[in-house]
């Protein structure tokens, strides 16, 4: 009977536990979703796009495609989803489980729209190896080339930025290199201001342009920082291109410590607090004064009492 | 009682009052030693302090979230209690009340002692006493604590002026009638009294003086106690951000001068046989004031609980819960139990109003009013508006350690002897205004 007992608990204990694991990591997609199919290519662009909306979301969770440098949390770790473990599932199926979510995976359903996901399982399949359609199409149809240069041309009047991205070919020939992502970023106090233009691919010469929007505000001259760059740093290395431009809005900066305010300095403190200080002082003060003054009066007033 | 001695007898009488006032002076064995263990403690005690100045204020309990602790509590307290000399001798005076005429003085020994003593408070819980003059060369008018330094200054000048002004004709009669005083004292004396000989313009002179003071000192008063509480209203902190603080305080003070008071009363009236001065009318009329004031802080506590604990806003509700159910549940029902309500039901009756039942009530009245001024202060830091994570465990409670609160039993010990001094120098209860209330001449030689 004891036995029997023990057995149980024994049971109830391993089911209790396996089923734990079991629930993380049952995802349940139906065999419906996983028929999923990707409408979008698998060119430069989209897996590009696709990177950017990774970084934003998914990478502070899971890391680096393919590099293991996912954080780490209890019970289960988000999986390197540029394993091939990982991808061996369908395009449904990881479509499935960004929609849905699981556990501390958070749902997508409502944050990312379709095209930003199915622009992520793009770049994700970038990574499979087993998936030779995909990389061939993601190759970038530009000839090899030495010594990629990025130029900036700037027209102050029309406040349009134009950028020519060129290498040098094997021949000694300088081409443009098209097909390429370019970020135009403007420093601002926390950061950088995209302003790069929808769809910023270099065109078949090589170039793509954006215009400075007219209401950014520059310092006092209508200076500010501009940065051109490669968005995606996989085809030539980390390219940039900074350059003080004056393009924005002239701007004389306020500084809220220069206005008389509760939080200011002592010399910018409100005017009705200085008078309200400075007079209970005197006032307070001069009439002590007055009475220790007054005080010296009455030895006096002991001589002349008759 | 206040039956007038006969014409004859004035001369006799204005003797007798001179006499019974003025021998404890002189004649104090117990005081002297009393004096020795005050200053015992003090030396005890400063050593604490230097080794807090040497150590820094990491010897004390004090860490990020609970930068304010026992000092700043304790401060409070001490400014609540200063109070007493605006209550007594200004209010009270100015409307020609004439009970409190025995009892003046001792408020404004009281006030000075504390008011001077919380100035002190203030730089013991600096880690760099050294930089207290930035306060007036870097203060800005926009913080309350440049405002906090100028009223106690202001008040510690005025209370001392309150306290010499009216004493000037004592101190002549000291100057004559204290031979055996030591020769610093007869030139105290003699400097302090002025060449007063209560000739008709003197006399009027001097109370226009006074009545100047005492009309200055009401508004200084109140602005001491608020401004101590804009120290804590001026900040967003559950149970500090509130309207009423200026006057909760004021009312508290009120409160915890009153029970410092009658507690010196009954000591001196004991110590220095004064039971025909400060009688039981005395002890009668400060109970039912007392019963005034507290009733007052009630109503205002009542309003400082009641109002937020309905709605309970996020924030508050944390605190309140922590009050009155939660860690400091005791302590604040104790201050509010033992230090409010009980004593406003039995000084309703006459005979919880005789001196001894008195003197026991307020000792209750003024260690909850100390208590409540810990609640005030300690349990909102706890309670900050972002979480408290990842800080080491001593961050997140607070206990005062042995180092503060041998700081703090200094600063009790520092009031005390400078009271003790002040009634071993002068004369407790003023001695011209007890004769002239009575109806007998004052006579003052040149």
């Amino acid at each position: 009977m004891k036995n029997i007992y023990q057995l149980l608990t024994c049971l109830i204990l391993i089911l209790s536990l396996s089923n734990f694991t079991v629930q993380a990591e049952d995802w349940g997609v139906p065999s419906s979703a996983k028929k999923k199919h990707n409408p979008y290519d698998a060119n430069v662009k989209n897996i590009s796009s696709g990177k950017k909306i990774f970084n934003i979301n998914c990478k502070t969770c899971h890391g680096d495609p393919g590099k293991g440098n996912m954080i780490h949390l209890v019970p289960i770790s988000p999986t390197d989803i540029g394993s091939q473990d990982f991808l061996v599932q369908t395009d449904g199926e990881i479509y499935y489980k960004i929609n849905k979510g699981n556990g501390a995976m958070p749902t997508f359903e409502k944050t990312l729209n379709d095209e930003h996901k199915w622009m992520v399982i793009t770049y994700l399949r970038s990574f499979d190896k087993s998936n030779r359609r995909s990389e061939k199409l993601a190759e970038v149809k530009n000839p090899e080339v030495t010594d990629v240069k990025l130029d900036l041309e700037i027209q102050d009047s029309s406040k349009y930025i134009l950028a020519h991205l060129t290498g040098m070919t094997k021949k000694g020939k300088r081409v443009g290199l098209h097909g390429i992502e370019m970020s135009f970023l403007v420093k601002r106090n926390f950061g950088y201001l995209d302003i790069s233009r929808e769809d910023a691919y270099t065109d078949d010469n090589g170039k793509v342009e954006t215009v400075f929007p007219y209401d950014l505000p520059g310092d006092r001259e209508g200076h500010v920082d501009l940065l051109v760059k490669l968005t995606d740093d996989a085809f030539y290395g980390n390219l940039e291109k900074s350059q003080i431009v004056s393009l924005g809005v002239p701007t004389i900066p306020v500084n809220p410590l220069d206005e008389r305010a509760m939080w200011g300095t002592r010399a910018n403190a409100p005017i009705w607090i200085m008078v309200s200080y400075i007079g209970g002082v005197f006032v307070i003060w001069g009439v002590i004064f007055f009475v220790l003054f007054q005080m010296i009066k009455i030895p006096r007033l002991a001589q002349n009492k008759e | 009682m206040n039956d007038l001695p006969k014409q004859e007898e004035t001369t006799l009488s204005f003797e007798k009052i001179k006499k019974d006032i003025l021998h404890p002076l002189q004649n104090h064995k117990g005081l002297e030693l009393w004096i020795v263990f005050l200053v015992t403690v003090i030396a005890v005690c400063g050593w604490a302090y230097i080794v807090q100045l040497r150590d820094g204020l990491g010897v004390t309990g004090m860490r990020d979230y609970v930068s304010w602790g026992l000092y700043i509590a304790n401060f409070v307290f001490f400014v609540a209690v200063s109070l007493v000399g605006m209550l007594i001798s200004s209010i009270l005076g100015l409307l020609r009340i004439d009970w409190i005429t025995p009892i003046s003085r001792i408020s404004e020994m009281i006030a000075v002692a504390f008011v001077a003593v919380s100035g002190l408070v203030i730089i013991m819980d600096m880690g760099r006493p050294d930089r207290v003059a930035n306060v007036i060369i870097h203060g800005r008018f926009q913080s309350p604590i440049l405002w906090d330094i100028t009223v106690v200054t202001t008040y510690l000048m005025i209370s001392l002026l309150l306290l010499i002004l009216p004493m000037i004709p004592d101190l002549a009669i000291c100057k004559n009638e204290l031979k055996k005083a030591s020769p610093i004292m007869k030139k105290i004396y003699n400097v302090l009294s002025l060449g007063y000989i209560n000739t008709p313009s003197q006399h009027k002179h001097l109370h226009r003086m006074i009545k100047t003071l005492m009309v200055l000192i009401v508004p200084v008063g109140l602005a001491i106690h608020t401004v101590t509480s804009w120290l804590f209203a001026a900040t967003l902190r559950n149970g500090w951000d509130t309207t009423i603080f200026g006057p909760y305080f004021v009312a508290g003070a009120f409160v915890a001068g009153a029970a410092a008071l009658v507690m010196a009363m009954y000591f001196f009236r004991i110590n220095y046989k004064l039971q025909d001065y400060i009688t039981d009318v005395q002890f009668d009329y400060m109970g039912k004031l007392m019963v005034a004031v507290c009733l007052v802080y009630l109503y205002f506590n009542l309003n400082e609980f009641l109002v937020p604990g309905y709605k309970m806003k996020t924030g508050d509700d944390v605190h309140l819960k922590e009050l009155f159910t939660g860690h400091w549940a005791v302590l604040f029902w104790c201050s509010q139990l033992l230090g409010n309500v009980i004593p406003i039901i039995l000084l309703l009756m006459k005979k919880f109003r005789k001196p001894l039942p008195l003197m026991l009530i307020s000792i209750f009245v003024l260690a909850s009013a100390w208590i409540k001024r810990y609640v005030i202060v300690i349990p909102t830091l706890l309670h900050p508006h972002l979480p408290i994570q990842n800080v080491p465990e001593n961050f997140v409670h607070y206990f005062p350690t042995g180092i503060e609160i041998a700081v703090t039993v200094l600063s009790f010990a520092l009031a005390l002897l400078i009271i003790t001094v002040l009634a071993k120098i002068f004369p407790v209860v003023p001695i011209c205004e007890i004769a002239e209330q009575r109806g007998i001449e004052v006579k003052i030689e040149d």
